[in-house]
């Protein structure tokens, strides 16, 4: 190691034949450097929640990599993200977390913006300027491409990636069970209020391959279970309908995408949750009746942790949350998670899901806490010389995901692996992982939207 | 009452709720949770709000609020008594092996105490907190903040009824709370 | 030289003098401390800015007079 590397990737560090990983991808400078430029710089990142900046004029924080950024709407009502940085000399032109503006004011010489970005205020333009800076070039960098989808903020600084659409393909699915109300109708789950953000020591794939669907770790959360913070009273973390459904892991290959997948038997209903709360029961009932009838067959896909590439995590089931891992370093990355209730369900109902999420979730969650120190101390343990040197395994089910599976009439797109039996396999990360180094490698998104070479290919034949 | 006598119950008061809290820093730094736990209201209501940057004279959107906002903890004795119980299994990992754990708890001030000083069943009570954790071999998280808690007379003894934390942190800068302010 | 002024609390409607000799009413105040939206009122510098709105730079206002 020592210099900067654009080639070497797969299969040098990630041989996926053999599912050997190696150590360096997570420790080394030069790699993490280069992330920046190859990966946080060209993929589609997850910003925030519209319903962060219901009015014009609001705004929030946010980032992107390594890269502080601005989600607002502006005073027509449209909505930008930011680089958060004075085109002068690079002051943040806001540091607070949220509020309603007209202008974003630098404090180090005054440069002013409008919440459209555009360069409004120069002081002594006329003066020291002669009123010759073109002040239409000097407005706030604005990101590529940015997407609303069902009130979620994507955005990317690369103008030639695909839409988000395009990005997300066969995974859009399963974004829409995190976005969509638990009764299925369309776009309506909401952030709760505040954002919870935190520092973990260790390399921001730690959490990004936890979250791809990570079945085999559950050992590690065993004192909870023995505690009990069950949604429905039991000490059991999950709900009654995993008990019955078929329990996959979902990747779609070319994106880097992938999931834990619930999917129902047909024709059966999920059976009642949250017994020690009526309320919460009642309502959770009556959505699952719902989606039943809107969606039909579609209602039978229960979602689970998992991961948009390359650093957003989602968990539309409960505790019903989003993350983002900020890389912030090799050696650390800042955690952003957000929570989701149904914005029409009952308050009752958001205040019993709002705690179940904290003491689940976060640095104070109860599951997440046990997370954390693995992340934590696998990391500081693969940094050495000698550690470097050996690679981690993921070989767990290496060959035996099918594409086009398929349960009692249900098809699932991808490549697929039933883990209702055989408990885990490693598939997600190693769709992960393959797509990294992609993306480490590819000079452009020609060379990264294979899934384009396919269809032309096919479109020839 | 004279004034002097006033000041001595004012003293008094001060030195009873001083030694109580000391106390109870001393139940969580030797790890006696159980004894800790006993000093809880059955209705206590433990609160940790997330802090923000926010604008000058905007100071009431600084706190996430309790009960309709995310927080860092905003819970009741339930799952306070879980939280004990998951370091007691001996394999909550982000706990095992324990931490080294100090409170330093110091400007106790008396807010307000009902019905009287002289016979005080209800006391609100500020104070700053510094709390050192060190654990495995060299993590280290200093967290500093203010606590500004009501004690409540059952039986003759004080019990915590509400615990309000304030950590002068935005970016949490530690991994994880696993431990009670 | 005259002492600094805050504008960041000033309110619609006030009036300020700037260093130019100029005379504006504040529009609205963006509390940044730095900028104010003003109207002209008086400008013996340039009269063509008379009766336009224009961002003002807070180094720019030397005098706070109540509005009338």
């Amino acid at each position: 190691m020592g210099t900067a590397r654009t080639t070497g990737y797969h299969p040098g560090l990630v041989d996926l034949a053999s599912g050997q990983i190696s150590r360096e991808i997570f420790v080394n400078d030069e790699i993490y450097a280069e992330e920046q430029e190859r990966i946080f710089a060209r993929a589609w990142l997850f910003v925030g929640h519209a319903s962060q900046i219901p009015n014009p004029g609001d705004y929030v924080m946010s980032g992107m990599g390594e890269e502080a950024v601005i989600l607002c709407r502006d005073r027509a009502g449209a909505v930008h993200v930011f680089l958060n940085s004075c085109r002068h000399r690079g002051m943040k032109v806001c540091r607070y977390d949220e509020g309603n503006t007209s202008v974003f004011t630098c404090p180090y010489h005054g440069w002013s913006y409008g919440t459209d970005g555009r360069l409004v205020g120069v002081p002594y333009f006329r003066e020291a300027y002669h009123s010759k800076l073109d002040r239409s070039r000097w407005g706030l960098v604005e990101v590529a491409q940015m997407c609303n989808y069902k009130g979620a903020i994507f955005a990317t600084w690369d103008a030639q990636a695909p839409s988000f659409p395009e990005y997300l393909g066969d995974f859009t699915r399963y974004l829409d069970l995190q976005l969509d109300g638990w009764d299925g109708r369309e776009g309506q789950a909401e952030l709760l209020c505040g954002v919870q953000k935190w520092l973990v020591p260790c390399n921001w794939k730690f959490p990004a391959e936890n979250f791809s669907g990570d079945t085999y770790h559950n050992i590690s959360h065993r004192s909870v279970d023995l505690a009990g913070i069950g949604p429905s009273g039991s000490s059991r973390r999950d709900l009654g309908e995993r008990n019955v459904s078929r329990k996959l892991h979902v990747c779609i290959p070319d994106r880097g995408h992938q999931t834990i997948l619930y999917v129902m038997p047909q024709g059966r209903e999920t059976p009642v949750a949250y017994q020690n709360a009526p309320i919460v029961s009642e309502y959770f009932a009556h959505c699952e009746a719902e989606k039943r009838r809107l969606l039909g067959e579609g209602a039978r896909l229960i979602g689970a942790p998992g991961e948009i590439f390359p650093n957003t995590a989602l968990l539309s089931r409960q505790p019903r949350t989003m993350a983002v891992w900020h890389p912030r370093g090799p050696n650390q990355t800042e955690c952003w998670r957000y929570y989701f209730v149904d914005k029409d369900a009952p308050h009752e109902v958001k205040e019993f899901l709002r705690d179940y999420y904290i003491r689940y979730s976060g640095p104070a969650g109860m599951t997440e806490q046990d997370d954390m120190e693995n992340w934590n101390y696998a990391h500081a343990a693969s940094r050495g010389t000698i550690a470097r040197r050996h690679p981690y395994t993921y070989e767990q089910g290496i060959g035996t995901a099918v594409r086009d599976y398929e349960f009692e009439g249900m098809r699932v797109p991808g490549d697929v692996i039933d883990i209702t039996e055989i408990q885990s396999s490693e598939q997600p990360m190693r769709n992960l992982y393959r797509r990294w180094a992609q993306f480490m490698e590819a000079d452009d998104w020609e060379q990264l939207a294979t899934w384009r070479h396919n269809e032309r290919a096919a479109a020839a034949e | 009452m004279s004034d002097r006598d006033d000041r001595i119950s004012r003293l008094l008061l001060a030195q009873d709720v001083a030694e109580f809290l000391y106390g109870e820093a001393e139940l969580l730094d030797e790890r006696r949770h159980d004894e800790w736990l006993a000093l809880l209201a059955d209705d206590i209501r433990y609160w940790m709000p997330m802090r923000r940057n926010v604008k000058f004279g905007e100071g009431e959107r600084e706190f996430t609020r309790s009960v309709t906002d995310i927080n860092w903890f905003d819970e009741g004795k339930d799952t306070l008594a879980r939280r004990v119980k998951q370091i007691q299994t001996g394999i909550h990992w982000a706990e095992e092996p324990q931490s080294r754990i100090a409170h330093l708890v110091t400007n106790v001030q008396i807010i307000e105490a009902s019905p009287s000083v002289a016979d005080a069943r209800e006391v609100s009570v500020k104070c700053r907190f510094l709390i050192y954790r060190n654990r495995v071999a060299t993590e280290t998280d200093l967290l500093v903040g203010k606590r500004e808690d009501l004690l409540r007379r059952e039986n003759g003894d004080w019990r915590i009824a509400r615990r309000k934390i304030i950590l002068d942190q935005n970016v949490l800068l530690s991994k994880n709370l696993t431990f009670f302010f | 030289m005259s002492d600094p002024i805050n504008i960041r609390t000033l309110a619609p409607g006030t009036r300020i003098a700037l260093a130019d000799g100029a005379v504006a009413e504040i529009v609205s105040n963006p509390a940044d401390g730095v900028w104010l939206f003003a109207r002209y009122l008086e400008s013996p510098r340039d009269p063509a800015l008379v009766g336009q709105e224009e961002m003002i730079f807070a180094g720019d206002v030397v005098e706070v007079r109540q509005a009338p």
